[in-house]
């Protein structure tokens, strides 16, 4: 269980998140969504401690963590993971390389060990057949793959996905969509997805939360969304280009 | 006026700019250090940085030294015609040499070799979000990334040091030979009875204090890192500008510390 | 032949062939940006505007780096002599010879390199990188001329003008720790009479030459850049490696053929 209690976070004169609060319940697949600039990447980055918010509370299972230094934030990214944006692999390395590199530094693995757990890893991204492939080889959707396997490596019970189907074509986008919506049933990981994909939000999604303006708009089931009478709540999720919202 | 009070303002913003990076890279050397005593460090990553860094430089050093020995004997051989002095040849060269220009020289080198790839390397990691993914992983940054580039740094450019020396003497031999008529012998001969034991010690003495002083600013300036591809090539330009400036500063201190 | 043998050399081909196709480029390059200064295709504004850039934005870094190193050689050079021949009077002359003669231009030419030249491909790169040069290709401005012509002109005249400001740098601080270390007056040490045409003809041809070599070669690597803040970087680097490199080469042949050909 992940509670965000009064969030506010501001840079310099622009504010981003001027009061959000929002739960996270344990095994769901939450989506954040909002504009782009809305401030849902900020959000998220609280929880692994690449941000400190202004003001407000984080809890973790209970714990407060919103002041703990960067050694204590340790222990909370090895329970929640994040999977970058640009999927951010590394580049001097193999895929399997990237994906060993935690059961390297944190179980004190040796490189064959490693290697086999990482295998496991790839094996469940469908990327095994390439693990010796360096980075640069392979397109943005495989490699979105791969930083989703090396985030499951330290086995966490949360996993954020930083707008993971931005950028990629229809087909890349819908498998990992699945790969996500598999994650849930397979291991029962509580999956925290930011995106303004309109077509993966609706096809995985428990719940859906949208910020707008620095606060949050509407917390529900995609029912309860699609059902909403909001102007703006309607016109995002229609996709439209007029309309009241202000970007 | 106005002409002579900007150059004075531009000189000030310099020294400004100069401490404020001065002061950063010293931050940062303390946190390094306080990584080395207890030793926690990745181990692996230091050895794969000793490689590159050796296998990247170590060809520039050896054939500028080559050059450098070359270009110090044409030097001082305009004097020892002048004066007839031959005999002090291998001295006045040995001198310079192991003394000041080398160090100087390969220091500004391995900067421009090592240096300016390591804040390249950095800034592009930072950029693209590396940086944070390590950290997101529980990974320290400090002790995966810069402390191993600081080891390698340091004892690499002492090691290059002592290499350079060497093709500096064999470049200034090749040359007197060749262009001065002197005999490649009696120009080591020469070299070897003038006892500059003291001054291959300071320069490689230097070479060390260049080595930490270029990985650590290197590492800051690549480490703050903002503004995509134009970020990037800025802050490499600013820390070979930063390097450079710290290896005169350095050379002179220790030279100083030397004379004591 | 065996797979051993051919892969030996292919070791040594390898960068051979590489080091020639560099060369050739370069080359190429260095012709273009004469011809096009020999067109008479400049613009004086931007010429202007870039000796602004090379030379007035350099002359902090190059002051005080010069400073320094007369301080050292001044220093390093008096500690000798006072513990050999306590003889100060040629201390003077014989260090602005040899700052004149050699220190001056190439430690100079070193700091612009490393400064300018780096800034060029940076600047460059980043151009080419975010398309912008092909940009400029698109409205028929060649990038040569565009981008290389006036850096080159300023860097050769700016390099020439630091030189200068170099000398004086060094000469003061030199000056002033002759005086404070080892009680030489200043009118010992402001003794020019060592100094004649060859030195200067020799520190201005050198100072020349690498203010011409710096911009095309830091250019050359800056247009080659490929891939986005990688590439960049790695031009950045490149161009420092390769100016520095080139000033210490042109050093070496300048030095050499002043001494073969004029006994200088």
């Amino acid at each position: 269980m992940i509670r965000f209690i009064d969030i506010h976070k501001a840079f310099g004169a622009r504010t981003v998140l001027d009061g959000v609060s929002l739960d996270v319940d344990t095994g769901e697949v939450l989506y954040i969504v909002g504009n782009s600039g809305a401030g849902k990447s900020v959000l998220v980055k609280h929880l692994i401690g690449l941000l400190r918010p202004d003001s407000g509370r984080i809890e973790l299972g209970g714990k407060e963590i919103t002041w703990l230094t960067e050694h204590e934030f340790y222990a909370v990214r090895m329970q929640c993971a994040m999977v970058f944006q640009n999927s951010t692999l590394f580049d001097a390395m193999t895929l399997v390389e990237n994906v060993a590199l935690p059961y390297r530094k944190h179980f004190a693995l040796k490189p064959a060990a490693a290697r086999e757990r990482a295998l496991a890893k790839l094996d469940l991204v469908g990327m095994r057949s390439a693990a010796d492939w360096l980075p640069g080889d392979i397109g943005d959707g495989l490699k979105k793959r791969v930083a989703i396997a090396r985030a499951l490596t330290l086995d966490p019970s949360y996993v954020i996905f930083d707008e993971p189907t931005t950028g990629l074509d229809p087909l890349a986008a819908a498998q990992v969509d699945d790969l996500i919506r598999s994650l849930k049933h397979d291991t029962g990981v509580t999956s925290i997805v930011v995106s303004h994909d309109l077509r993966s939000i609706f096809g995985v999604a428990d719940r859906i939360a949208m910020i707008y303006q620095g606060k949050i708009l509407i917390d529900g089931t995609p029912a309860e969304v699609r059902a909403s009478r909001d102007p703006i709540i309607d016109q995002f999720f229609n996709g439209r280009a007029d309309g009241p919202m202000k970007i | 006026m106005s002409a002579v009070s900007g150059f004075f303002a531009s000189i000030g913003q310099a020294v400004l700019n100069l401490l404020r990076t001065f002061g950063g890279a010293c931050l940062l050397l303390g946190r390094v250090i306080r990584s080395l005593f207890p030793p926690r460090f990745d181990v692996h990553e230091t050895w794969r940085q000793l490689y590159h860094v050796g296998v990247r430089s170590a060809p520039i050093v050896a054939v500028t030294a080559l050059f450098v020995g070359a270009i110090m004997v044409l030097q001082s051989a305009y004097f020892v015609k002048r004066t007839g002095a031959t005999s002090l040849l291998g001295y006045g060269v040995g001198f310079t040499v192991f003394a000041e220009v080398g160090p100087i020289l390969i220091g500004l080198m391995f900067s421009g070799r090592v240096g300016a790839n390591n804040t390249a390397e950095l800034g592009t990691m930072v950029v693209t979000e590396q940086v944070d993914a390590l950290r997101a992983l529980a990974i320290d940054p400090l002790r995966y990334l810069i402390v191993p580039r600081f080891i390698a740094m340091m004892l690499m450019l002492t090691l290059l040091m002592v290499l350079g020396d060497l093709f500096a003497i064999a470049g200034a031999a090749l040359t007197s030979d060749a262009l001065l008529g002197v005999d490649w012998r009696v120009l080591v001969a020469n070299l070897i009875e003038s006892k500059l034991l003291d001054e291959l010690v300071m320069g490689v003495v230097k070479a060390t204090t260049f080595g930490v002083a270029i990985s650590c600013i290197s590492c800051y300036f690549g480490l703050s890192v903002t503004g995509g591809a134009l970020g990037v090539g800025r802050a490499t330009n600013n820390s070979v500008v930063a390097n450079a400036t710290a290896i005169f500063m350095l050379d002179f201190v220790v030279g100083w510390i030397y004379s004591l | 032949m065996t797979s051993a043998a051919s892969r030996v050399l292919a070791g040594v081909g390898r960068p051979v062939v590489g080091a020639w196709r560099e060369a050739r480029g370069l080359a190429g390059l260095f012709l273009d940006t004469f011809v096009a200064v020999a067109r008479g295709r400049v613009r004086g504004r931007e010429v202007v505007h870039q000796m602004y850039l090379v030379g007035n934005k350099s002359v902090p870094f190059v002051a005080i780096t010069l400073a320094v190193l007369g301080l050292i050689s001044v220093f390093q050079v008096a500690t000798q002599i006072k513990q050999v021949i306590p003889d100060f009077t040629m201390l003077g002359a014989a260090f602005m010879q040899m700052m004149v003669r050699e220190f001056a231009p190439t430690i100079t030419g070193l700091m612009v390199a490393t400064r300018v030249g780096s800034g060029i491909a940076a600047e460059i790169g980043s151009m080419v990188v975010t398309e912008q040069v092909d940009a400029l290709r698109m409205s028929n401005a060649d990038p040569v001329e565009y981008l290389l012509v006036p850096r080159t002109i300023a860097a050769a005249v700016m390099m020439l003008m630091l030189t200068i400001v170099g000398i004086i740098c060094a000469t003061i601080a030199g000056m002033l720790i002759a005086r404070s270390g080892f009680d030489v007056s200043f009118k010992t040490f402001l003794n020019f009479q060592l100094l004649d045409a060859g030195d200067l003809a020799l520190g201005g041809t050198k100072a020349l030459a690498y203010g011409l070599a710096i911009p095309v070669i830091a250019g050359r690597a800056g247009l080659t850049a490929r891939g986005g803040s990688a590439g960049v970087g790695r031009a950045t680097t490149q161009a420092v490696v390769a100016t520095s490199f080139a000033v210490i080469v042109l050093d070496f042949v300048i030095s050499g053929v002043s001494y073969v050909v004029f006994g200088q």
